[in-house]
């Protein structure tokens, strides 16, 4: 609570303060907000109530306190009985407050927030009016404490772009960011990058298009590129320091600190630190990615367009058994690969794609030591077009081909069991490809280093993955969100819970960090554009459906909060599913994107959804060019 | 300084039988507006000799690169000899076309954010247009703004963050940019740039975001910019911002220029000009040229405080100058050359927007903004709100007490039955959607007037 104003001023002004903590995301680990013991009371207070001050008046000078313990301290000074609560950490039970708007994240008990000030501030800031202005800058706040701890700070920042150039006036850098090169430049690194490194397996599909990947359970191939160093590479399997590190963003910057109170437990009653970047969250998008990464070295992205979705999960477990499985239920046609290793384990993967029209899916699932299983299922009424390649060939052109804009639904799965050896770089070459550059990748790269090269722009700075991840996810959710909004134009579905207050200028700034991430996302966003043009009519239905399967959460993951069926064809899908998921959890959090479970294998799946998010984005950039230009290119190249 | 004023002495001793206003004495620090004056009464008066005599001592001590005197008799000594000499179109056409030539989208947007960044001569504008449109767009979910400036879209990214963190919903926003530049082609290169810059920023916003670019011939203007050419849909909330816009069309034109925007039916329109009158005096060569150089003289004085001496960009936005100068000045019939520089103030242009528009005042936060903008730059900017008593509703950016900017806001008469332009009262008195689109299908619009007006 202490430092909710400074957080506050982080997540609504600036940028500036968080670069340093998704740095050190590692070392710090925050807790997400709003995973309150679950033995604690759940308090409900209507907003009236939660914005009242000044509830215990002294019955003699009528002098009110916003706390009863300071009332009672005050009728001491009257010589009046008081009596102040004595309170021992251990009786009194432990208290959790929801946000009373029904809409709000908060308002769920399972992402209530541990103390009422926290609540109150929450409150005022999401959902109440801005009323506090700073004179210098006219920047206007709910909270009075954020408007004080800002009037510090107000000038003497300095937003610095990525180009060397420092600003001292917030509109003044926002104008330069959206007009410097460095954005341009990076995404041509970005290309480069991701041309390298290549996934053993992808698929693409013409509308979704996911991946699944990361770590490549053997070390990388010797042809990688140096500069891309990809975090699983070096060491494949790290030993698991803790049992998952979920990091995860929400969608409101704002709260983290304070929020972030609450250990979550999983569901083997193991506490699963999750490290909130105060930069992160914010979208409003309430939170559509979260990426989780066990033991830092996995990666998992997914794209989620409306009409397709694309998603990719990943985890990987030293000493256990992974799975993950996805369930992608999409109108228009989902693309989307599911990856585990495990070293000593068993993996397994699972994907279920139905869709209506096509889906593309590809799962790839290798293990060293262990077996490997994975299984594709495909099912489109219409027609699909897949193509599995597994094969230590570097790159299949042909599966690339297959994710072409067509009506159809294309899907390629690959399934390697070798290591990486195989692959089909077609998703990463679909990115490379519409990035423009020329060339495609001569040899696979997993697709782990793709998304890492994707992500942050200096390599290197990757290779703490745990890190890492975090605060590219982070962005790509941010994107994400915009993503669906050029691809379908239609806000209402991707919002799940409109939180405007992200802080737009931290975002910039964070992008500015981060340039490469942002720039890459633009390439791609061709793909959802495309899928949309295949099929309109998906678009509106797609946020829904994801989802639960058999009560597990899974995914509430998308995070697109609407309910579930929409009678789209995802509840047959979703009898096929496996229950890979693991543990049932009992709330099914939509919004929270798959935070609330906790457990191991919960942890893929919210880092799947969060991938989506951040491939989404990716695909989303990818509109950025001309749509139409990208696929001419794409089948030039590919003929 | 020092040389120009050593000449000055020498022609002012030479000169001054003909002279008899010369009260200044020699330490004039305003000596080239003093020369230019009489440079163009001369030829107004077509006393030749005295022309030749002024045209080449001007042309001495006229240098671009010198301090501001010298700049200024080096820009109006090229829009004096043209007309002098008859050759103001072709100089223009020249100046134009070179201008084109080392135009880029790096050049223009290094020159348009440094501008920004050392004067709030452009930021005025774009604080309290787009103060202006939020405010009218306020709460609506599909917003189109029509932008038809030459501002290059650096307007919006602060627009955008805006929406981004406004308390409700995101809404989608339709960006239609009509490029008026008389040469398409390297506008439209320069433009694709800025549409790739301005998509990717809305997704970083996360603001919903379609970026259209128009390509409209300023002659055609009026003709061309219909809601089917401009794609506007019945149940967007329209915004149309002009900025610079208004004195790009032909003074003959902007009555119907302003019905046109009328039209269109947006809900707002936000109108940013420079206050000068190159208008009403163009007929009088003097008069027009008095006004033109006080303009350009606080204009160029305040590139000078602005800018370091040395600034390329200064120098490219000083060409830009010239070239608004010949047009102006030496040009008499230059209006076919499409890009019209006949300024107006903002009483005039209030008087022409009154037909068809009713002021939208500025609400608190945009004036705060707009204040809290100024703040941030050096000293000598200062905002004046407007005043009761005032014939011209907006407010005006002033430079060392002198008015240079006004910025406006207006939205539709609201004329129910008696409005010239049928879909506009329909539209007003149902907000619902279908009526109008329904309207428009039937093709009955006397019923519909009828019925809307039963309703209301």
């Amino acid at each position: 609570m202490n430092d909710c104003a400074g957080s506050g001023e982080a997540s609504v002004s600036s940028s500036g303060d968080q670069a340093a903590p998704s740095k050190e995301a590692g070392k710090k680990k925050r807790n997400l907000p709003g995973m309150p013991d679950p033995n604690a009371e759940v308090v409900a207070l209507s907003p009236k109530t939660l914005l009242a001050t000044n509830r215990f008046v002294c019955e003699i000078c009528n002098k009110g306190f916003q706390r009863d313990q300071n009332l009672q301290l005050h009728r001491r000074g009257h010589n009046l009985p008081w009596k102040l609560r004595q309170r021992s950490s251990n009786e009194v039970k432990k208290r959790v407050y929801v946000c009373p708007e029904p809409t709000c994240v908060h308002h769920d008990p399972s992402r209530a927030l541990g103390d009422l000030t926290g609540i109150k501030k929450h409150f005022c800031r999401k959902h109440g009016e801005k009323k506090w202005k700073c004179d210098k800058c006219s920047k206007k706040y709910a909270v009075q404490s954020d408007l004080k701890a800002h009037l510090k700070i107000c000038g003497t920042k300095e937003y610095k772009c990525d180009c060397g150039t420092m600003f001292s006036r917030r509109d003044s850098f926002i104008t330069h960011r959206a007009f410097c090169d460095v954005l341009a430049k990076d995404s041509e690194k970005a290309q480069n990058a991701v041309t390298t490194p290549i996934a053993d397996e992808d698929c693409k599909v013409q509308a979704v298009v996911s991946s699944t990947p990361p770590t490549p359970p053997t070390p990388p191939p010797a042809s990688e590129p140096p500069a891309v160093p990809s975090p699983a590479a070096p060491e494949p399997l790290p030993p698991p320091v803790t049992p998952s590190t979920a990091v995860v963003s929400s969608d409101s910057p704002i709260q983290n600190p304070d929020l972030a109170e609450s250990p979550r437990t999983n569901s083997n009653g193991t506490i699963t630190k999750q490290v909130m970047e105060e930069t992160t969250a914010k979208s409003r998008f309430s939170g559509i990615c979260s990426s989780s990464s066990s033991t830092g070295c996995s990666n998992s992205n997914s794209f989620a367009s409306l009409t397709g979705i694309c998603s990719s999960s990943r985890s990987s477990s030293s000493n256990g058994i992974t799975s993950s499985s996805s369930i992608f239920p999409s109108v228009t046609g989902i693309c989307s690969s599911t990856r585990s290793s495990s070293s000593n384990g068993s993996t397994g993967n699972i994907s279920v794609f139905p869709s209506l029209t096509g889906v593309c899916s590809s799962s790839r699932s290798s293990s060293s030591n262990g077996s490997t299983r994975s299984s594709s299922i495909f099912a489109s009424s219409t027609g699909i077009c897949s193509s599995s390649s597994s094969s230590s060939s570097s790159r299949s052109s042909s599966s690339s081909s297959i994710f072409t804009r067509l009506t159809g639904i294309c899907s390629s799965s690959s399934s390697s069991s070798s290591n990486r050896s195989s692959s089909s770089s077609t998703f990463a070459s679909l990115f490379a490809s519409s990035t423009a550059s020329g060339s495609l990748p001569s040899r696979a790269p997993q697709f782990t280093d793709w998304f890492q090269s994707v992500a942050p722009a200096p390599p290197p700075e990757i290779e703490p993955p745990s890190s890492m991840e975090p605060i590219s996810l982070c962005l790509a959710m941010n994107h994400s969100s915009s993503v669906f909004g050029s691809a379908g134009q239609e806000r209402m579905q991707y919002a799940a819970a409109p939180q405007p207050a992200m802080s737009a200028t931290a975002l910039l700034q964070k992008a500015a960090q981060m340039g490469a991430t942002t720039t890459n996302s633009s390439l791609l966003r061709g793909l959802g554009i495309l899928s949309s043009t295949s099929s309109s009519s998906g678009q509106h239905e797609w946020s829904g459906r994801q989802i639960d399967t058999d009560g597990a959460t899974l995914a509430a993951g998308l995070g697109l909060g609407l309910p579930c069926d929409d009678g789209s064809g995802l509840k047959e899908l979703m009898l096929g599913t496996p229950s890979v998921f693991g543990p049932k959890h009992p709330t099914l959090d939509l919004l929270g994107l798959g935070m609330a479970a906790g457990g191991g294998p919960t942890s893929g799946l919210s880092a799947l959804i969060t991938s989506m998010g951040g491939n989404l984005d990716v695909a989303a950039t990818a509109g950025s060019f001309d749509s139409g230009e990208f696929c001419g290119e794409e089948l030039g190249r590919r003929s | 300084m020092q040389n120009p004023n050593i000449i000055h002495e020498k022609y002012s001793s030479s000169s001054s039988s003909s002279r008899n206003e010369s009260p200044e004495p020699v330490s004039d620090a305003k000596w080239a507006p003093r020369l230019l004056r009489e440079c163009a009464s001369a030829i107004s008066n077509k006393d030749s000799a005295k022309m030749h005599h002024l045209l080449w001592m001007l042309n001495e001590l006229a240098s671009p690169y010198g301090d501001c005197n010298q700049k200024l008799a080096f820009y109006f000594l090229q829009a004096l000899f043209c007309k002098a000499t008859d050759t103001g179109l072709r100089c223009y056409k020249t100046l134009t076309s070179a201008a084109e030539k080392s135009k880029s989208f790096d050049s223009s947007r290094k020159l348009i954010l440094k501008f920004q960044e050392v004067s709030p001569w452009t930021t005025f504008g774009h604080v309290a247009s787009n103060g202006a449109i939020l405010e009218a767009l306020d709460g609506e979910n599909k917003l189109h703004i029509i932008d038809i400036s030459n501002t290059f879209c650096t307007q919006w990214p602060t627009l955008l963050e805006a929406l981004a963190t406004r308390n409700d919903e995101t809404p989608h926003l339709k960006l239609t940019v009509v490029v008026t530049e008389s040469i398409l082609v390297k506008s439209s290169s320069v433009m694709k740039e800025v549409a790739q810059r301005m998509e990717k920023f809305a997704r970083l916003m996360g603001v919903p975001f379609e970026f259209n670019i128009v390509n409209i011939g300023l002659n055609n203007l009026k003709e061309l910019m219909t809601k089917e050419s401009l794609n506007i849909q019945e149940e967007e909330a329209l915004a149309v911002n002009c900025i610079g816009a208004l004195r790009k069309v032909e003074v003959d034109e902007r009555g119907d220029f302003i019905r046109m925007v009328q039209s269109l039916n947006p809900k707002v329109v936000t109108i940013v000009e420079h206050e000068a009158d190159f208008s009403s005096t163009r007929n009088d060569f003097v008069k027009c040229f008095e006004e033109c150089l006080r303009f350009y003289t606080l204009y160029f004085e305040m590139l000078d405080e602005s800018f370091p001496t040395t600034s390329n960009e200064r120098l490219v936005i000083e060409r830009e100058c010239s070239k608004c100068i010949v047009k102006v000045l030496a040009c008499d019939n230059g209006d076919q050359l499409g890009d019209g520089e006949r300024r107006e103030r903002g009483n005039q242009w209030s008087q022409r927007l009154r037909e068809c528009f009713t002021p939208f005042p500025l609400n608190d936060d945009a004036v705060d903004d707009v204040k809290a903008l100024l703040k941030r730059y050096k000293p000598g900017w200062s905002l004046v709100l407007p005043q009761v008593d005032q014939l011209s509703p907006g407010i005006y950016l002033t430079w060392r007490e002198e008015q240079v900017v006004w910025a406006s806001a207006w939205k539709p008469l609201e004329k129910l039955m008696e409005g010239v332009y049928h879909d506009k009262p329909i539209s007003d008195l149902f907000s619902i959607r279908f009526a109008s689109r329904w309207a428009t299908a039937i093709g009955a619009c006397p019923y519909i007037l009828a019925f809307g007006c039963y309703c209301g």
